[in-house]
């Protein structure tokens, strides 16, 4: 009897768990979207890994200038912010650290070569075959998809990724209408593991700027 | 062998190249890649992880991994062997005193089935350096005249200056195009 119950037990396990597999978001999934999502596909929590996006910097190289780097303060000031919120008694947004607005000059869209750095750091387990793919529409026109496969990464590693690319050529009349239309340029920024959704972050940008800016979300 | 050729295609039409860049800590394969793509080299710390870079050069895309050497870091390297198509192998031909232990951590990756397919450049770095040896002398001290399972060519640099990487990067870019790219 007790073995019957056991196969039985297996085979509802079997089942649940393929559920569950079916729920997960894919990469094949991600890459059929024609627009961006109105609501992230996974939650904060589906980041296992303790993957932390420490840092992201734009450079020109043709000029070699840095139009902008930003970088998570270091783990004192963290804690002081910490203490912060404790006192004003803020609540704590679950999707705040998942948005970016950037805020950039027309000037940007006339770049030729740009180099994108993302530094993150991992947690305590292994990470295997860690793949991001960002997808950046304008309304609901793709501009660019990236899709790049990380693959391994070293338990309590801290790493670097630049891509360096020639800019998209846009044509004349898109520019124009991105630049009169703040922040209608935007993208889903999607990370997985072993296939699996588990991060998922969102930006959206604006090319009328004065100066090259960009502000958190809650800022 | 039907596999291997879709495989072949695929990165023909793409023109895609995986370089994997290792060596003992400290040997300069950071400031290498900084140097090689045009980004200030004075505040380099210890990579305790890896740093990609993708770009374009002379219509090929590079994809180039510069993996950490630090001996706790080193049992992970073979995580990054899967689909490598050039290893360059950076030495330090100022520390004299690990020369040993660079040889025989590179004999080691030599005898890897993962990177058989892998074009080897040696860079005898940190030639602006005094008393440095020189790439005949690495190339003794290393033994790479026993290679015979890769192709395979040593060039000194200095990453600090620059000097003679890009000639180093072009002779692997060439070697390989020549073995991937080539019709059958």
């Amino acid at each position: 009897m007790s073995v019957v119950r056991e196969k039985h037990d297996l085979q509802s396990n079997k089942i649940l768990s393929s559920v569950e597999k079916s729920k997960a978001i894919t990469p094949e999934d991600v890459l059929r979207l024609t627009k961006i999502t109105e609501t992230y596909l996974c939650d904060p929590d589906a980041n296992i890994y303790d993957i932390d996006f420490t840092r992201f910097k734009i450079r020109d190289l043709e000029s070699g200038a840095v139009l902008f780097e930003i970088a998570k303060p270091v783990p004192e000031n963290v804690d002081e912010n910490v203490e912060k919120n404790a006192e004003t008694e803020e609540p704590l947004d679950p999707n705040s650290g998942r948005f970016v607005r950037y805020q950039f000059t027309p000037q940007f869209l006339k770049l030729k070569t740009v180099g994108a750095t993302v530094e993150f750091t991992v947690g305590s387990r292994p990470v295997n075959r860690f793949r991001m793919i960002e997808r950046h529409f304008f309304r609901d026109k793709l501009l660019k998809t990236f899709d790049f496969e990380f693959g391994f990464c070293i338990p309590y590693s801290k790493n670097t990724c630049e891509h360096i690319y020639e800019f998209p050529t846009l044509a004349p009349d898109l520019v124009k209408e991105m630049i009169a239309a703040p922040f209608e340029t935007r993208s889903d920024s999607f990370y997985f593991v072993d296939d699996r959704l588990i991060m998922h972050n969102k930006a959206d940008y604006a090319y009328n700027g004065g100066v090259y800016r960009l502000t958190f979300y809650g800022e | 062998m039907g596999f291997l050729k879709v495989l072949k295609k695929m990165k023909q039409k793409e023109k895609e190249m995986r370089i994997l860049m290792l060596g003992l800590d400290n040997a300069g394969k950071t400031t290498i890649l900084k140097r090689f793509n045009g980004e200030p080299i004075d505040t380099i710390s210890p990579t305790l992880g890896f740093n990609i870079k993708t770009l374009e050069h002379r219509n090929f895309k590079l994809n180039m991994w510069d993996v950490g050497g630090q001996k706790s870091l080193r049992s992970y390297w073979r995580n990054y062997f899967e689909c490598t198509d050039g290893l360059i192998w950076v030495v330090d031909s100022a520390d004299k005193r690990r020369l040993e232990d660079c040889r025989s951590e590179l004999h080691v990756l030599l005898k890897e089935e993962r990177l058989i397919g892998a074009t080897l450049l040696v860079f005898a770095n940190k030639q602006d350096l005094p008393g440095s040896c020189t790439a005949e002398e690495i190339k003794e001290i290393l033994e790479l005249d026993k290679i015979q399972t890769h192709h395979w060519n040593i060039i000194w640099c200095s990453a600090v200056s620059g000097d003679n990487l890009l000639k180093g990067i072009d002779w692997l870019v060439d070697d390989i195009a020549s073995r991937i790219f080539t019709k059958d």
